[in-house]
């Protein structure tokens, strides 16, 4: 049964819907802060561009988000309202570096009809109050007291019903707004209003201006000493005053966005819904305005917002395509462009459709989504997991150890990969032709196994062997020196740097060696009560070449302890419980911190933070990589390090945030991984894996890997065949070049590798591709793609005629096989025994594939069923039909093949409006409805009697915040078969907002389990601006809220692993369960996506 | 209004989605015509007096009629259920009748569970659809007094006191659960906190206000040089003129009571009871809430259809062309979500005026006698009416049914209805 389920975010929200710069972090920062509907993120302008502080969810959809100060501050304050009407006040604690609640508070009405043009959120410039427009006829006014706190909120009644835009004037003796509105008539006014704050009502404002451009949308206060506002309509932009008004014809367009570029407000940027970038400037004599000027500046992605942050570096955020960091020049490129994008955050939103594809066939998923709109359009790769892109690979079997070295100490490339066998030590270099081949280092001894090298000071290299410890010279590659293990006893384990060399023998001798021009130096020598397991002296403070602390690694007692350099005293020592050895230590340091990684041999991976002034050891926490033992090495990557843990599944450790992450690298099983950066390979791995040895260059290291493939069109369906291992798409283009603006629409073909068109078929004038599948048909070999489509006429309420269109692939080309009229626009098609199922309009209808006399096929009507206000979305499964309706939530349908004919069985009488179905089980049915919220229905083919049968009981309720455009069955991990997590269903989905999301259906043991710890999590894990985890997740619409059943929120559970271990200890004392076992747990989860 | 589109427009993000819904919904509601696909066969011998939807699932359609039987149809399913008394999990519904009871019966069992004798015919019962913690029906006889109910008790909590004459009609505020709005056949609306004693606001005909809320404040230091330059338009100068006449240059008369219900809880209840000041002029026979919450329509036997607003107590004197209204009985309109069109049984015909410009942009005609009742279906935007003729009809959507009857192709042909 698929009733409990757990919904996690794969990918989080990338959709920009607001940002702002102000002072927030100190008041000597200069920080962007970007809203991304239900996250915050906090960055700080530095000389290299932007740098992340924080990213924040928010328990609630962000509808208004303002920096201000209040009185008597040295830094900005953060206003957030959401949504669902909850506000809270932010600031920034220095000390914490965390976001501290200063108000909250909730501005919800009883009365009142909710905005149709979405929620406004002003503060007045000189701090006197808050106002919100959140209810048609009421604006509501938060004052602020002498000392900044908020008072008690009260309403003033709006005459104005349709209000576009409302903003604050500068520079009035009393609070004064100035209201963009339409009237019943279409006609476009501003009025202004001075807030009463005594009187708790309006007085007239200073001046009015009626019958504006009827495209009128936005208003721009200009700040002091001109005051007054720009009103920016589709074909002029006016600025208006208590005593100025000046006006400019403008090229037809749509303002989306605007940042003002000067505090005293005279050059303003606009950004319109092509993606043209413009600069306003007002020109003034004195406090006077006399005139307008407008300058196209560039192209950019299509703004939702424009942040001018300083010296000419802007912020893009955009809500159809990839977020931009802009430098604008001062003088135009070739194409008369003053645009230079510096950087681009990738933004998947607005995913309208996916597919769920297995390219490499590997059994890993990936999603290839349709991303972005307008010329933003995109198709976008995702895949999980660290990619490695082989450049060469030798057959090499019994790898046992490898290390690259370099022929000189300042060489910036590495030359020598050291490749170690049982009983051998082979040596690679490259050549001149940039091959790698067979070398020899005369110094190195090639005739046994190889425990460490490492390039040494003084163009020197070192190699230890179970017998000795060698100098080598990188130049002559002569033996300089050598170090002899007393004799009976020979090195186990060994490791170096450039100017250290630790060493164990058998019997718990442990020997450090200091290498100096030409000699190897026993320095010091200890004896340890046990064996040694494994040994390191990564240096991670401030000189590279030298550690001051030695981890190592103990058998029998199962310890990992901290030596220091080169006196050998014991500083710590720390038991790591269990049975299992630890196989390999590493010391390495990510952002400025230190950790202690310690590999065991079952695939555990403890790591605890370091002190390296004390060797204090905290924060122990405990993951599983793999089963079998771990090898850690460090590489680095664009200039950063990272651990890459070598096992059965291979992963990259590295750090975001101040949080270590865990990646997995898509590779079955890696051996040993030396970092080997050579001019032919540079930045390049050599990874030993199932008797091959691969050179190859790694993705960039994060979580989920996404790559773009920009179309220049919107995509708005896709589907892929296996078969001729191509994708089609349908796609429409928007041509705004003439007067009228004008639409194309298209179904094309893409190769699956190189996402290359390689067909296209052009659908007539005001034939809109509506839905697309490849199937096949009884009786038929062949498989086909199937186009629905709809003719929009401009008369039209709603489409009337529609075509199906069936396409096969031959030769690379689509060719129109079929095409059958419908009496209505094509919304969905599914392949249904051997059959075509499509929703036309009100009405399913079911099409059987016949065979004509002539040899050529066509689509015949077979059977239809009535019912539905629109038949948006439809799954089927065996002879059921699962309905998502425009506003009548989920029924579910029965082919009879016996009567052939399609029978209604069962309905939920709810009002949902949907967005998406998907059929979880054969009695659970998915849903996700138009106020952001996910449900379950279940068949009730029990029930006593047909009223009971007839309806599909609600199972579970959950508020996602996120509107979900298609359900799909998937994963986007590889399904290990030994696993727990390879058992649970999942379904992946995607959301305006750019996120995917997994919805797992677990077990009910597991859910019962997680539940718990879940509420245990609410209550330890404050939300941000004191927002309650519950209330955001309760189902909400607007008929009803009822709390949140049946489903889990995925990524508070998870959040667990990243509390500090106070916190753990408090969950896990409310759990009565360890930390270990629930961390094991939630890290299970994870694995999901 | 292109519906292909708005749905394109909804999965880029381009639209929000609550506006989406919105906008499908009042076109659906502008596309209202007499619904060839469902069909409620009344099984009344009198008059339909009241009808109204369930307000749990907006499934179960309740009827009275003036034979004195009640019916119930499930909407959702009309083709296969007609009968009286399906049984329903939603468990009360109230009856008053001109036997003087108001009866409580159980859904499903269809016995009388409480009753309560009134003093003469029961015109009207209302519950509050937002209370959490009263079970209060409220009723309006023949008699001045209006009773609360108290199903929990089967007692009459307390009576309000303050109508001259017979009660019509009664309901309850959308904003408060305890705010209780009544009208008499003395033409007056009164406002009552059940809480306290008396009514708190009587609404009075000749107080008025041009548009959605009272007048905006003049600048007090410039207001006679505003006042001078700016009579612009006509409209204005009426307000003003208004507003200087209502009382030495202070607050005008809208204003006194625009504190709303908070703080008039504080005024003695005794003085408004005095209040003789009336709505209508002859009887105010229905009263609605707008959705809202903010507006109260009310209409009398003068053939008057009054907007009003309920913070202060004005007339907003939007003019409906409602030519004739019936005056004898109560009769029940209903707005839709939006509070944007108010459907109003006018004797035969139910016309759909825009709430502020007063135009009946639709009139929907099918009942061959008087329409007593009007119900808005909010989930289907469906109009279900009754009347004198006993027959309760169905309007639904247009587009839909066109499209139904346009099916010609044979192989097409649907058998939903077989």
């Amino acid at each position: 049964m698929s009733t409990w389920n757990y919904v996690v975010t794969a990918h989080k929200p990338t959709n920009v819907t607001h940002s702002c710069v102000g002072n927030f972090t100190s008041p000597q920062d200069l920080n962007l802060i970007v809203a991304k509907c239900t996250r915050i993120e906090i960055h700080l302008l530095t000389a290299h561009g932007l740098q992340s502080i924080l990213d924040v969810p928010l328990y609630g959809r962000i509808a208004t988000l303002e920096l201000f100060r209040p009185h008597g501050e040295a830094q900005d304050f953060l206003f957030i309202a959401t949504e669902r009407y909850k506000f809270c006040v932010l600031q920034w604690d220095t000390e914490t570096s965390e976001l501290v609640t200063r108000s909250m508070g909730d501005v919800s009405d009883r009365i009142g009809r909710p905005t149709d043009n979405g929620q406004i959120g002003i503060i007045d410039p000189d701090c006197r109050l808050i106002g919100l427009h959140l209810y048609d006829g009421l604006f509501k006014v938060i004052p602020f007291d002498n000392k900044g706190q908020l008072k008690e909120a009260f309403n003033i009644r709006l005459e104005e019903l349709q209000v576009l835009d409302i903003k604050f004037l500068y520079g009035c003796p009393k609070p004064t707004i100035v209201v963009l509105y339409q009237d019943n008539k279409d006609a476009r006014h501003v009025k202004t209003y001075e807030v009463a704050l005594k009187d708790k009502d309006f007085v007239e404002g200073p001046w009015s201006h009626n019958n504006l451009d009827n495209g009128a949308d936005l208003l721009i206060p200009v700040p002091s000493p001109l005051c007054g506002v720009l009103i920016i309509g589709e074909e002029n932009i006016v600025y208006c005053s208590a005593d100025g008004f000046k006006a400019i014809p403008i090229r037809p367009s749509i303002t989306k966005a605007y940042g003002r570029v000067d505090p005293d407000g005279s050059r303003y940027l606009l950004g319109d819904h092509t993606g043209s970038l413009s600069l306003l400037v007002i020109t003034h004599e004195k406090e006077k305005v006399t005139a307008l000027k407008i300058e196209p500046l560039g192209e950019t992605s299509i703004a939702s917002t424009i942040s001018y942050l300083d010296n000419a570096f802007v912020y893009i955020g955009s809500s159809y395509g990839d977020s931009q960091l802009i430098k604008l020049n001062l003088q135009p490129d070739a194409k008369g462009c003053y645009v230079e994008v510096l950087e681009r955050y990738v933004n998947l939103g607005p995913i309208v459709d996916f597919c769920v594809v297995d390219l490499e066939r590997q059994g890993q998923g990936q999603v290839v989504t349709c991303s972005g709109a307008y010329k933003d359009g995109s198709l976008r790769v995702v895949r999980n997991g660290i990619g490695i892109n082989e450049q060469a690979s030798v057959e090499l079997q019994g790898i046992k150890g490898m290390w690259s070295l370099r022929s000189s100490t300042d060489d910036p490339f590495d030359t020598f990969l050291v490749v170690s066998f049982i009983s051998e030590t082979r040596i690679l270099a490259m050549n001149l032709e940039d091959e790698l081949e067979e070398t020899e280092i005369e110094g190195f001894c090639s005739q046994v196994q190889t425990l460490f090298c490492h390039d040494a000071v003084h163009n020197q290299l070192v190699q230890v062997t179970s017998n000795s410890a060698r100098l080598v010279s990188s130049t002559t590659r002569e033996l300089l020196n050598e170090w002899n293990a007393p004799s009976g006893f020979s090195v186990n384990v060994a490791t170096a740097n450039a100017t250290q060399v630790l060493l164990a023998t058998g019997g718990g001798h442990l020997v450090y060696l200091e290498i100096g021009e030409g000699v190897l130096q026993e320095v010091k020598h200890a004896q340890l009560e046990f064996e040694i397991s494994c040994l390191d002296i990564n240096p991670i403070g401030e000189n590279p070449n030298q550690s001051h602390l030695a981890a190592v690694g103990m058998w029998t007692d199962i310890s990992v302890r901290l030596f220091s350099l080169p006196d050998l005293n014991l500083i710590t020592k720390e038991h790591l419980g269990g049975e299992i050895i630890p196989r390999s230590v590493l010391l390495c340091a990510f952002e400025g911190i230190s950790y202690l990684l310690c590999a065991l041999g079952d695939g555990h991976l403890l790591n605890f933070m370091l002190n390296t002034s004390t060797g204090e050891l905290t924060d122990r926490k405990k993951v599983s990589l793999g089963t079998q033992p771990i090898t850690l090495r460090t590489f680095s990557s664009k200039s950063t390090t990272h651990v890459f843990a070598a096992s059965d599944r291979p992963t990259v450790i590295y750090s975001s945030n101040k949080k270590l992450l865990y990646s997995n690298v898509n590779l079955k099983e890696v051996s040993h991984m030396c970092p080997f950066n050579s001019a032919a390979f540079p930045d390049s791995l050599a990874i030993a894996k199932e008797g091959e040895l691969t050179i190859g260059t790694i993705d960039d290291i994060q979580k989920l890997h996404i790559r773009s493939i920009p179309l220049g069109e919107h995509a708005r369906r896709i589907c892929h065949q296996e078969q001729t291992r191509t994708f089609a798409i349908c796609s429409l283009k928007y041509n705004s070049s003439s007067a009228e603006e004008s639409e194309m629409h298209f179904v094309r073909l893409l190769d699956d590798q190189t996402f290359d068109f390689i067909s296209v078929y052009s659908l007539d004038t005001y034939e809109y591709g509506c839905f697309i599948i490849s199937c096949s048909f009884s009786d038929d070999n062949n498989v086909y793609y199937c186009v629905g489509t709809a003719y929009v006429l401009p008369e039209e309420n709603e489409p009337t005629k529609g075509r199906i269109l069936v396409f096969s692939v031959e030769e690379g080309k689509l060719q129109l096989i079929a095409e059958k009229e419908t009496k209505g626009a094509v919304y969905c098609l599914n392949a249904f025994n051997g059959k075509l199922l499509a929703a036309i309009n009100q009405k399913i209808q079911l099409y059987k594939w016949v065979l004509r006399e002539d040899g050529t096929h066509e689509l015949q009507s077979e059977c239809g069923h009535h019912g539905h206000i629109l038949a948006l979305y439809v799954q089927t499964r065996g002879d059921f039909i699962v309905v998502g309706d425009l506003m009548k939530s989920i029924s579910l349908l029965m082919y009879k093949h016996e009567e052939g004919a399609i029978e209604e069985r069962a309905r939920d009488y709810n009002a949902n409006w949907m967005s998406a179905v998907e059929i979880l089980d054969d009695d659970i049915y998915l849903g996700a409805e138009n106020s952001f919220n996910l449900f379950t229905v279940r068949k009730n083919s029990e029930g006593a009697t047909d009223e009971e049968r007839g309806r599909l009981e609600v199972a579970g309720e959950y508020h996602l915040g996120e509107f979900v455009n298609r359900f799909r069955h998937g994963s986007l991990v590889m399904r290990l078969p030994d696993s727990d997590v390879g058992q649970i269903p999942t379904v992946i989905f995607g959301t305006i907002n750019g996120v995917i999301g997994v919805i797992a259906s677990l077990p009910h043991e597991q859910y019962v389990f997680l539940e718990k710890l879940q509420s245990s999590l609410r209550k330890v894990i404050k939300g941000v601006g004191g927002l309650s985890h519950e209330q955001w997740r309760s189902f909400n619409n607007e008929k009803k809220t009822v709390e949140a059943r049946n489903f889990l929120d995925g990524d508070l559970i998870e959040s667990f692993l990243d509390l500090n271990r106070n916190k753990m200890d408090e969950i896990s004392k409310a759990m009565d369960v360890s930390v270990e076992e629930l961390a094991k747990r939630v890290e299970e989860l994870t694995r999901l996506h | 209004m292109d519906t292909w589109k708005n749905i394109r427009d909804r999965e880029s993000g381009k639209s929000r989605p609550q506006s989406f819904a919105n906008r499908i919904k009042s076109n659906r509601i502008s596309h209202l015509q007499l619904s060839n696909h469902k069909e409620l066969i009344s099984p009344h011998k009198g008059a339909i007096n009241s009808l109204q939807i369930d307000l749990t699932e907006g499934r179960y359609l309740l009827s009275s009629a003036s034979d004195a039987s009640v019916a119930v149809f499930d909407v959702q399913r009309p083709s296969e259920c007609n009968a009286i008394w399906y049984p329903i999990d939603t468990g009360l519904f109230v009856t008053g009748s001109y036997d003087h009871y108001v009866n409580v019966w159980d859904t499903n069992t269809t016995q009388v569970v409480v009753n309560f004798k009134m003093p003469g015919k029961v015109y009207k019962t209302a519950m509050s659809t937002l209370s959490t913690s009263h079970m209060l029906i409220a009723v309006g006889t023949e008699d001045v007094q209006v009773r609360l109910c108290d199903i929990a008790s089967g007692a009459f909590a307390h009576t309000l006191s303050g109508h001259r004459d017979g009660v019509m009609t009664v309901e309850w505020s959308a904003s408060s659960e305890w705010v209780l709005i009544t009208g008499g056949c003395d033409g007056a609306i009164r406002f009552w906190d059940i809480r306290r004693a008396g009514c708190f606001q009587v609404l009075n005909q000749s107080r008025t206000q041009l548009g959605r809320r009272p007048p905006i404040l003049k600048r007090s230091s410039i207001t006679k040089l505003y006042y001078s330059q700016e009579s612009s338009t006509k409209v204005r100068a009426a307000q003003k003129k208004f507003v200087n006449g209502s009382g030495s240059g202070q607050l005008p008369i809208g204003r006194l009571s625009s504190r709303g219900p908070m703080k008039q809880k504080l005024h003695p209840g005794m003085i408004s009871t005095q209040d003789r000041a009336t709505a209508h002029y002859g009887a105010v026979t229905g009263l609605k809430v707008t959705e809202d919450g903010m507006y109260l329509l009310s209409a009398g036997s003068d053939s008057r259809l009054r907007l009003w607003d309920i913070e202060s107590g004005c007339d907003t004197l939007v003019n409906f062309e409602t030519v004739r209204l019936q005056t004898s009985k109560p009769i029940q309109f209903a707005t839709t979500q939006d509070s944007a069109v108010v459907f109003v049984p006018c004797m035969r015909v139910v016309k759909a005026f825009d709430m502020w410009s007063g135009n009946a942009h639709t009139i929907l005609r099918g009942h061959y006698e008087s329409v007593n009742a009007c119900w808005f279906n909010l989930h289907d935007q469906e109009l279900y009416t009754g009347g004198n003729d006993r027959q309760i009809l169905v309007w639904s959507p247009a587009r839909l049914i066109a499209d139904e009857m346009g099916e010609g192709d044979p192989d097409d042909q649907d058998n939903w209805s077989n």
